[in-house]
């Protein structure tokens, strides 16, 4: 299930090097020096993870930023069958540099950030409100010179004003020519989301905690008659994105299944993974993407919001989809049938019937997580063979 | 202990009657409603399985202020607050990681405070582990350092193995320095935390020189706490290391099978006499499986001639996390396809894991303890597991953490089991 290349049928896939070699029915087992049968599984490209907190660190009076609220991200990716993830903001451009050396480039996940609009990313929440720390000039330096193979975009959240931060934030987008994302939630009374996507976000720039329910402090994107706003639909046309960033908080069923009901799809399926999610409604990628299915997304279309669509969005079209030469990122999955619940974050469950389990993920062509050893040959051969 | 059923009748005497009596009145119904209501939390027809109290049976357990307030045939549903129905799943007390490296920080390549280890909490809950064990990543110079980046900002309980080396495992040559290996100052550090430190640590000392292994011994001797010994102890015979260890003392990575250690069978499949001698004299194998310390040419032969593990310690850490280790309740379900029970694999990760660190006040659901409690359904199927050579064995059985409580709190709900559903019309409440 390659969506970008149109692709879903039962294929092979073969791999070199490191990289996808190619990708066609019958390829014949002779040609590898290792052969994976995977037969009654779906093989896609690795999942990217576009919203997770990944800058951990030892502050333990740090919120996000270097601190123990942001997690390593190979504990959870693959197993959950993600091979790139992009942190949502944790570090701004005062400490990228310490977020670089100390988990990007330390990981074997692809880390891909965007970068915080606040010069200290994501410390604090006080920080966060200093509209002084947020320069759109440094903050695109550090992305367009210093590091644009590693910073995708910029990130506004958490602030308690008005547009001023998020109007910095797309200052620097344009000036560094990256999307802006926006977690849009803490004004009392709320921030008017018709004008931040019609007059301060541009096509392209992404809204997250897109089902998120918490009135006093956000505005939702379905009434309380239980109605898809209108203006959401125009936004989605616009070219606004909307990602899921589930996270701790930010996931009601209340929200999630009418927008499903009413055609209004998420372009980006997201975890918003931190320490106050992974163990609660939110879990790991494969869980969110299951909550999709089970409201009735097509594994097809749960797939492209995973895969090729957040690749599209962060301008990085060299992955999330299997184009001979790209690096050999490979997810594959088996759907549990059973009798499952899925919680939101306000402890209500859905029930459901199937499950996305990652079975095997390949990262540059490097088997890095086989959850049933299919990879692997029987130790009573094996030990028979050495004798 | 089962709430007492207190009734509270004023004094008489002084007191007008109209008055005493509108009291009693509203005492009694007080205590009616806390006696409706006595218990947080109930789960219902689950099957428990509780080693230390003999249960392997279907029963309600009950949890209040924390604790595990009762476990009994029938506890009816409206004595509290809130009810998980648990049939067809096994009700467990929490189960016990006996060897984990959870030191996490930012220093590269190291375990001590570096990003070998892993954060505790990242792994237990998920995996229905409620109390883990670390395995000397930290010693007594340390341990602070460790309590308070880790331990006091952890749910899971993290008890720990005090290395006698004075930085744990920091690398070489730091951790091999015997100078350092002070024995006062190890026994010193475990009096002062003597709620976390259960034991002490030696591993990773490449020399010949028994110093080392001597002042690790000597430090638990005058701690009375169990000697734990890991791995990369090249120059030590294996021999030599259990005629050392005291009953009651661990050895771990029990079904390594690589050059640095004697492996526990020999190269015609049998099992060494000498290492069941020791397990018979007193001595505890610890699985310890790690990224290199299981292997099923070891384990399978070793099971099926008596040298059963004590503990299921998963040696969790950043090169088993993703490989053939992946979480504790894939270790236990790996001895499940290799022929043990599930009864036995309960045991040796609650109970038997327990008393080896002398916390006896864990890995049991006794009434009064602390609720850290797991219920895990058994999925039904053609699995695989994999061993630290990359090779695979089938098992038909495997389990899964549905819900996790530790002291009273639910910490995880893989199916929302303790959750109501949602519906459409709640919306407008």
């Amino acid at each position: 299930m390659d969506p970008k290349n149109k692709i879903d049928g039962q294929m092979d896939v073969a791999i070199t090097n490191g990289k996808i070699l190619q990708v066609a029915k019958d390829i014949p087992a002779k040609n590898a020096k290792k052969v994976v049968d995977v037969t009654g599984m779906y093989v896609t490209p690795g999942i990217i993870d576009m919203h997770v907190h990944a800058f951990n660190g030892t502050d333990v009076d740090a919120y996000i930023a270097n601190g123990l609220t942001s997690l390593p991200p190979d504990a959870f990716t693959f197993r959950s069958g993600v091979t790139t993830v992009v942190d949502a903001g944790s570090s701004g451009w005062r400490n990228f540099r310490l977020f670089k050396k100390q988990t990007i480039d330390r990981s074997q996940t692809r880390v891909l950030a965007l970068l915080n609009i606040v010069g200290n990313g994501m410390v604090g929440r006080f920080e966060e409100q200093d509209v002084n720390d947020m320069n759109p000039q440094q903050t695109a330096y550090m992305i367009k010179k210093l590091y644009p193979d590693i910073i995708v975009g910029i990130k506004a959240a958490h602030f308690w004003g008005d547009f001023t931060q998020v109007d910095r934030a797309v200052e620097a987008g344009n000036l560094a020519n990256v999307p802006v994302m926006v977690d849009f939630g803490e004004h009392q009374p709320p921030n008017s989301i018709e004008d931040l996507f019609m007059k301060h976000l541009r096509p392209g720039d992404i809204f997250t905690h897109t089902f998120s329910y918490g009135p006093t402090t956000r505005e939702t994107v379905v009434d309380e008659g239980g109605q898809v706003k209108p203006f959401i639909f125009e936004a989605q046309k616009k070219g606004i994105i909307f990602d899921v960033g589930h996270g701790g908080g930010a996931f009601s069923w209340r929200q999630a299944v009418p927008s499903m009901k009413q055609g209004f799809l998420p372009n980006v399926i997201s975890t918003d993974l931190h320490a106050e999610s992974m163990n609660s409604g939110m879990k790991d990628m494969s869980n969110v993407m299951s909550k999709f299915l089970n409201m009735g997304m097509s594994l097809q279309d749960v797939i492209l919001r995973s895969t090729w669509n957040p690749a599209n969005v962060i301008k990085r079209t060299d992955l999330g989809n299997l184009s001979v030469g790209n690096d050999a990122d490979v997810t594959v999955f088996n759907v549990r049938k059973g009798d499952f619940g899925f919680l939101d974050v306000r402890k209500t469950k859905l029930k459901g019937t199937q499950k996305l389990e990652a079975e095997l993920t390949l990262r540059a062509g490097k088997i890095v997580w086989d959850l049933n050893g299919i990879s692997a040959p029987s130790w009573e051969e094996e030990l028979k063979n050495s004798k | 202990m089962k709430k007492q059923l207190i009734y509270y009748f004023p004094a008489s005497g002084n007191i007008c009657i109209a008055r005493s009596s509108f009291l009693a009145f509203m005492l009694m119904l007080t205590t009616f409603f806390v006696h409706a209501q006595q218990y947080d939390l109930l789960i219902k027809n689950g099957h428990v399985i509780d080693p230390k109290n003999h249960i392997n049976a279907k029963k309600d357990v009950a949890v209040a202020n924390g604790k595990v307030a009762n476990v009994a045939d029938n506890i009816p549903a409206s004595q509290s607050k809130k009810m998980i129905d648990a049939n067809g799943l096994y009700v467990t007390p929490g189960l016990i990681d006996m060897h984990t490296h959870v030191f996490v920080g930012t220093k590269p390549d190291k375990f001590a405070d570096g990003v070998n280890s892993l954060s505790p909490d990242d792994f237990t809950f998920k995996s229905g582990v409620t109390t883990v064990i670390d395995a000397g990543t930290s010693g007594w110079r340390n341990f602070q350092k460790f309590k308070e980046q880790v331990i006091d900002q952890s749910k899971t309980r993290v008890l720990a193995f005090l290395n006698i080396a004075a930085n744990g495992l920091s690398g070489k040559p730091e951790q091999e320095d015997i100078n350092s290996m002070n024995v006062d100052s190890a026994v010193q550090v475990k009096q002062k935390y003597n709620d976390i430190i259960v034991g002490i640590k030696i591993g990773h000392y490449e020399g010949s020189d028994w110093t080392p292994f001597d002042r690790a011994l000597d430090a638990a001797s005058k701690t009375n706490t169990p000697l734990f010994v890991e791995c990369h102890l090249p120059q030590y015979s294996l021999q030599d290391q259990l005629n050392k260890m005291r009953p009651g003392d661990i050895i771990t990575h029990s079904y390594e099978q690589i050059t640095e250690r004697m492996p526990v069978v020999n190269d015609t499949g049998n099992l060494r006499p000498f290492v069941l001698d020791a397990q018979k004299r007193g001595v505890l194998f610890d699985v310890g499986h790690g990224g290199a310390g299981f292997w099923f040419s070891q384990a399978v032969p070793a099971f099926k001639q008596g040298l059963v593990p004590n503990s299921f310690g998963t040696d969790l850490h950043r090169f088993s996390m993703n490989a053939g280790m992946k979480s504790m309740l894939n270790v236990m379900s790996k001895y499940m396809a290799i022929g043990m029970s599930l009864e036995d694999a309960i045991t040796r990760a609650t109970w038997n894991a327990a008393k080896s660190i002398k916390r006896e006040d864990l890995g049991n659901l006794d009434v009064g303890s602390v609720a850290d409690i797991t219920v895990l359904s058994m999925l039904k199927g053609k699995f695989g597991f994999v061993d630290a050579g990359g090779n695979r064995l089938e098992g038909d059985r495997k389990l899964e953490a549905e819900l996790t409580i530790r002291a009273g709190k639910i910490v995880w709900d893989l199916n929302g089991i303790s959750a109501k559903r949602w519906k459409q019309e709640a919306n407008k409440e």
